[in-house]
């Protein structure tokens, strides 16, 4: 308890704030300077609690000075009628013209791949911009300080929640929702797609926030074949044409097998024979996480996939730097006016 | 990690060319990043014996060399023994060594590749003729080490080639180990090997001494085994320790493991070191030493080391010179009372090996890696061995590396063995068997193996397979702690076989096309109406800069904070999504755009919003578009914005009102706009909150440096779901009758409300038995005036007659009567 009426002196301050009309000013008062001046004097052990005291009113206080600004601002502001349709003595503003106006690339790429797998029978959800780490990892098979959650560069809020690394944060979801539909003989087809997020430093090929599609299947039957026949098959539709395919073995957690997943580069975006792209990472579920959903994995089986939606736009269109992307730019944004 | 194809072909056939080879690692194994081939560089490099050498007078170091390069190398000039003169400053060069020449014309290894390769020529330094240079480890990157030149340690005639010599026509494999993270036994060359034999469907034959499990007889040497105490068998499943006397720690190791060393991107420091990190290299398990007698003298005499965890706030002086405080979950090596090394991660300088030493301890152990892990991070040390360590070494390989390394200290270093080994193994792993029967191997890999086919595949890395009928039960071997359960089984099969062999099939389902949810297609609708409308769509990043927050009147206290932010600016989510977007707007003016509108669909997160019933945030998806719009501003920007909502309102069947901002609104995205030239929308039709349409505070608009002609909206787009009302609700069939329609000016207070002049005619016509609707024509004011004139059209039309002058004049004036007293205006 600090003997100084800090308190006092705040409450003082401010009332002064709201009936300036210069408040900036309040920052100078003298009673502001005479407690700065103070803090010399203050025993060593009450310093950093006095400290904080000053601190947080000269937040305050900031925060009153800016409020009052605005209405001081806002005082010579003419009070409009909103309910008009245009402004006194003018008429209809006009819209821009239609050619003006673009479809984001990321977006419209985003849309071509949901339209294909939702033609395939899959559903769409979109993916979740925080989540938790129960969602994100812990659901998937990757315990508490598993060595793969390395691999993900995940971000974290001060609460502990995840801004998600993937869009199979959504996978557990899936899992639930499609249950009961599997146990009564169907099968679960749904993809999850959005923005994701990881830790990473920004150039032409790396960004901290991206897209991507996550897709899950889950009946009696299921197994790597049919798999990998429906990724070769949205592939092929999405292209217009016959791909080869080739596979790679690779270690996630929430799947076993894992596999990269690559396609021969298609004709289309100027590719030929043994050029090769990697396009996702996919595999059969992993039990645990079937079963983490209440799936009987002696009975069920699944597969799951998921990859990135930029590099997709990106070989179709040429596009050279990623942080395009989000920069907003109009000359950017008014290439892909078709 | 790099793997020399060389190296490899020492423990496993391998008949394949090299491309070939790495392809097929790439299908089964993993990714293999590059190949690249270093037998090029090394193409002219002879081993040369130097018959003769003088210092040059006049010269501090320089040397005259004679060398004999059998005569193999032509175009040279030689004296009358047939010998090639070379000068060399190297400080080691002397008469009777053999060394690496590299003659005129060739290309300095080292530079090789380069941009501006190093070409050797013949000519005169200090006035003595040289042809080429006599190389050092560097120039012939090998290593960086450039006090000498190499001495070859190998017989070879004078004119060999290096690379033939030292086996040098290799290809180094990048392998992308991120991939290898459950694999702790392909961090060793050996394992690799074993892979490298499975995937080519060949048997793996383990090295003699790498299959020797159990630990040898031998005989009590001059120093008691040292004792070894775990404190805790969770951190450490097995520790040996062996003590050899009389190392010579200036020893080299033979060239030849150097060079395996240099290639795996190990650098080579002395034959002690080198062992070390050559079995490390082969094996996967790293190997520590101490200086014994310094160990025993820090223990007071106490012949026990010791392994436990970190005492609160004790601290340890690493090897690297760095003193650390050490966490409770550190696990330290302590000899007595105090650490002297972290384990796994690095010695410490208290026990180092020195030029003094007499008495080596070496330890090979392993610890957990979850302790190690967290060590790792907490004292940033990344080492190839803490990296193996992390991956969980079996604790089986001790044995057989402690034993190995006894053997190559003793031979390379001049050590003997003075102890018995000490072997601690708090605890023994049961082997592990799983069973998996063919059938539900072939139907989650949508395959047709044969129990044979399965047991071949498996057997050849070394699972143990028997058959009972169809049922396997699978030995898994020590190296394989990843394996667990029968999908494990079933990958190993797959991918040993090749996934890309497997028959590619559709699932077999009743389906059908499904249609994207109703919320997709809203927004679908949106971005078509806005593109239509000029608007140019745009994305932003979803974390903002406490300051944009401030800017925008939003508190950052009710932002989630990213604790590990890449940088302040993207250090909060945002609120809002304007304010992401008026930060677009100044960078494009300054680009020449002066008329374009951007908008955004995504999602925001606030604190205040509170959480879900999965206890996650709530997120809120959001529409906002900003217009600025230069050319043709001749009314404030508010109407322009709010003509870009509501032509999306029209083309969504949706009819909005617009009230007043009183300053009490929830919505965190009304922040930034100016009260007075701003409106909240609702929907009429369900009286929803909907969002908030105008301009800018005076503060925000000089913060992101806006003109007053940028206006804007920011709505809740799941708002826009609900009551819509379509055309096929609304649709009513022409009438065959024309119609009509007449103006009406009103004259009111100038204060009065468009939408009151509006909401007044509408209840007039709502009484009226004929079809009408109106719209408004002009807003007239004249400066200062008291009043204004509202000029509103009616139209109007029936569905059974022509109208009448006399049904016309009846509507107008009723329309006149009511409006002139609900507002208190007359009509002009």
């Amino acid at each position: 308890m600090s003997i100084h009426d800090n308190e006092g002196v705040k409450q003082l301050l401010i009332e002064r704030v709201k009936t300036s009309e210069t408040p900036r000013d309040v920052l100078r008062a003298p009673e502001l300077r005479k407690l700065y001046s103070t803090i010399g004097s203050i025993p060593a052990e009450e310093r950093a609690n006095f400290g904080r005291e000053v601190n947080d009113l000269k937040q305050a206080l900031e925060e009153a000075i800016t409020e009052r600004e605005a209405q001081l601002d806002s005082a010579s502001v003419e009070q409009l009628d909103v309910t008009a349709p245009w402004g006194e003595n003018a008429s209809l503003p006009s819209l821009l013209p239609a050619e003006h106006g673009t479809h984001h690339p990321l977006i419209q790429e985003l849309n071509q791949v949901v339209d294909i797998f939702t033609r395939m029978g899959f559903e769409a959800v979109e993916s979740r911009q925080i989540d938790d780490d129960f969602h994100m990892f812990e659901a998937l098979n990757f315990p508490k300080d598993h060595p793969a959650r390395d691999g993900y560069d995940t971000f974290r809020t001060e609460e502990g929640y995840v801004p998600p690394a993937h869009t199979s944060t959504m996978q557990h979801r899936i899992l639930l929702d499609g249950k009961a539909r599997l146990e009564a003989g169907g099968d679960i087809a749904a993809i999850s797609y959005g923005r994701v997020f990881r830790n990473e430093d920004v150039d032409a090929t790396h960004e901290h926030t991206f897209y991507q599609v996550e897709g899950v299947y889950v009946s009696e039957q299921a197994n790597l074949g049919q798999m990998l026949g429906t990724l070769r098959s949205f592939f092929e539709t999405y292209y217009d044409q016959e791909l080869r395919i080739k596979t790679q073995p690779a270690y996630f957690p929430f799947v076993e097998p894992g596999l990269e997943f690559a396609i021969e580069k298609p004709a289309a975006i100027g590719g030929g024979p043994g050029q090769w792209l990697e396009m996702l990472g996919c595999g059969m579920i992993h039990p645990n996480v079937l079963e983490a959903a209440g799936i009987d994995s002696k009975k069920y089986r699944g597969f799951a996939w998921g990859g990135g939606v930029e590099r997709l736009v990106m070989l179709k269109y040429g596009i050279e730097d990623l942080r395009h992307f989000e920069s907003g730019k109009l000359a950017f944004l008014r290439k892909f006016n078709t | 990690m790099i793997i020399s194809f060389n190296w490899l072909k020492q423990y496993v056939d391998i008949d394949l060319p090299i491309q070939e080879l790495v392809e097929l690692i790439g299908e089964r194994l993993v990714e293999v990043e590059s190949v690249e081939y270093i037998g090029d560089k090394y193409k002219d490099a002879r081993i040369v014996r130097v018959m003769a050498c003088k210092p040059i007078e006049g010269t501090d170091h320089l040397n005259v060399a004679k060398i004999d390069d059998g005569g193999v190398v032509e175009g040279i000039e030689r004296d009358e023994n047939g010998y090639v003169q070379v000068v060399c400053g190297a400080p080691n060069v002397h008469e009777g060594i053999d060394v690496v020449w590299l003659p005129p014309q060739s290309i300095v290894p080292d530079t090789y590749g380069d941009a501006e390769p190093f070409v050797l020529s013949a000519k005169e330094l200090r006035g003595v003729m040289s042809n080429g240079m006599l190389a050092s480890a560097r120039e012939l990157d090998l290593y960086d080490y450039h006090e000498g030149i190499i001495v070859v340690d190998k017989a070879a005639e004078p004119g060999a080639l290096f690379v033939d010599v030292y086996d040098l026509d290799d290809y180094l494999l990048d392998i992308e180990n991120k991939s290898l993270t459950h694999r702790p036994d392909t961090f060793g060359l050996i394992g690799f090997a074993r892979e490298v034999a499975g995937i080519q469907g060949k048997p793996f034959n383990e090295p003699h001494w790498f299959a020797e499990l159990e630990a040898r007889a031998t005989s009590q040497g001059a120093d008691a085994a040292p004792g070894v105490s775990i404190e805790d068998p969770e951190l450490c499943a097995r520790f040996t320790a062996v003590v050899l006397t009389d190392m010579d720690e200036t020893r080299q190791s033979p060239l030849y493991i150097q060079s395996l060393l240099a290639r795996s991107g190990v650098r080579p420091v002395s034959a002690a070191v080198d062992v070390a990190n050559y079995l490390m290299l082969l094996s996967g398990q790293p190997l520590h030493t101490y200086d014994y007698d310094k160990l025993l003298q820090v223990a007071g005499g106490d012949q026990v080391v010791g392994v436990r965890t970190a005492r609160e706030g004790e601290t340890l002086a690493l090897l690297d010179g760095r003193e650390i405080a050490l966490d409770t979950s550190d696990i330290v090596i302590a000899a007595g009372n105090t650490a002297v090394g972290l384990a796994g991660a690095m010695g410490g300088a208290s026990t180092a090996i020195d030029g003094t030493t007499k008495r080596v301890l070496l330890e090979v152990a392993t610890f957990d890696l979850y302790h190690l892990r967290s060590t790792q991070m907490r004292h940033g040390i990344f080492s190839e061995a803490i990296t193996r360590f992390t991956k969980g070494i079996p604790a089986a390989i001790s044995m057989p590396v402690t034993q190995e390394a006894v053997r190559l200290f003793e031979e390379y270093t001049g050590a003997t063995v003075s102890s018995a080994i000490a072997d601690a193994r708090p605890v023994r792993r049961k082997p592990l068997a799983v069973e998996v029967s063919v059938e539900m191997i072939n139907e989650t890999l949508g395959t047709q193996y044969a129990a044979e086919d399965v047991m071949v595949l498996l057997e050849n890395v070394g699972f143990e397979v028997t058959f009972n009928d169809t049922v396997g039960t699978v030995q898994v071997p020590y190296w394989r702690e990843d394996i667990h359960i029968p999908e494990d089984i079933i990958e190993e099969v797959g991918r040993l076989a090749g996934f890309d062999s497997i028959n590619l099939t559709l699932p077999l389902r009743e389906s059908t096309a499904v249609r994207p949810d109703a919320f997709d297609q809203l927004r679908m609708r949106i971005r078509q109406y806005l593109v239509q409308a000029g608007a140019n769509e745009v994305l932003t990043y979803s974390f903002v800069h406490g300051d944009v927050l401030q800017r925008a009147g939003q508190k950052p206290e009710n932002s989630y904070r990213i604790v590990n932010s890449i940088s302040p600016e993207l250090q909060y989510y945002r609120q809002s999504l304007t304010p992401s977007l008026l930060g677009l707007v100044h960078p494009n003016v300054k680009a020449g755009h002066d008329s374009f509108a951007v908008f955004e669909l995504n999602k925001t997160h606030d604190k205040s919003a509170g959480l879900t019933n999965e206890n996650v945030p709530v997120e809120h998806d959001r529409l906002a578009l900003v217009v600025e719009k230069t050319e043709g501003a001749d009314q404030p920007a508010f109407y322009l914005a709010k003509r870009y909502l509501e032509y999306l309102g029209v083309k969504l069947g949706k009819t909005f009102e617009y009230q007043i901002i009183t300053g009490d609104e929830a919505d965190v995205a009304t922040a930034p706009y100016e009260p007075k030239h701003s409106a909240v929308v609702f929907d009429v039709a369900t009286g929803a909150y909907v969002g908030v349409v105008g301009e800018y505070k005076k503060a925000v608009r000089k913060g992101w440096k806006l003109s007053d002609s940028v206006a804007g909206f920011e709505i809740n787009t799941r708002a826009l779901m609900a009551g819509s009302v379509d055309d096929t609700a609304t649709y009513m069939p022409l009438s065959r009758y024309p119609g009509t329609q007449r103006d009406i000016c009103f004259q009111v207070p100038v204060l009065t409300a468009y939408g009151a002049v509006g909401r007044a005619v509408k209840e007039v016509l709502s009484n009226i038995d004929i079809t009408t609707s109106v719209e408004p024509v002009d807003i007239y004011h004249s400066d200062n005036a008291d009043v204004k004139n509202v000029t509103v059209r009616i139209n109007m039309v029936s569905h059974d007659k022509t109208l009448s002058q006399d049904d016309i004049n009846r509507v107008v004036e009723a329309v006149s009567a009511h409006v002139s007293t609900a507002v208190n205006g007359k009509a002009v």
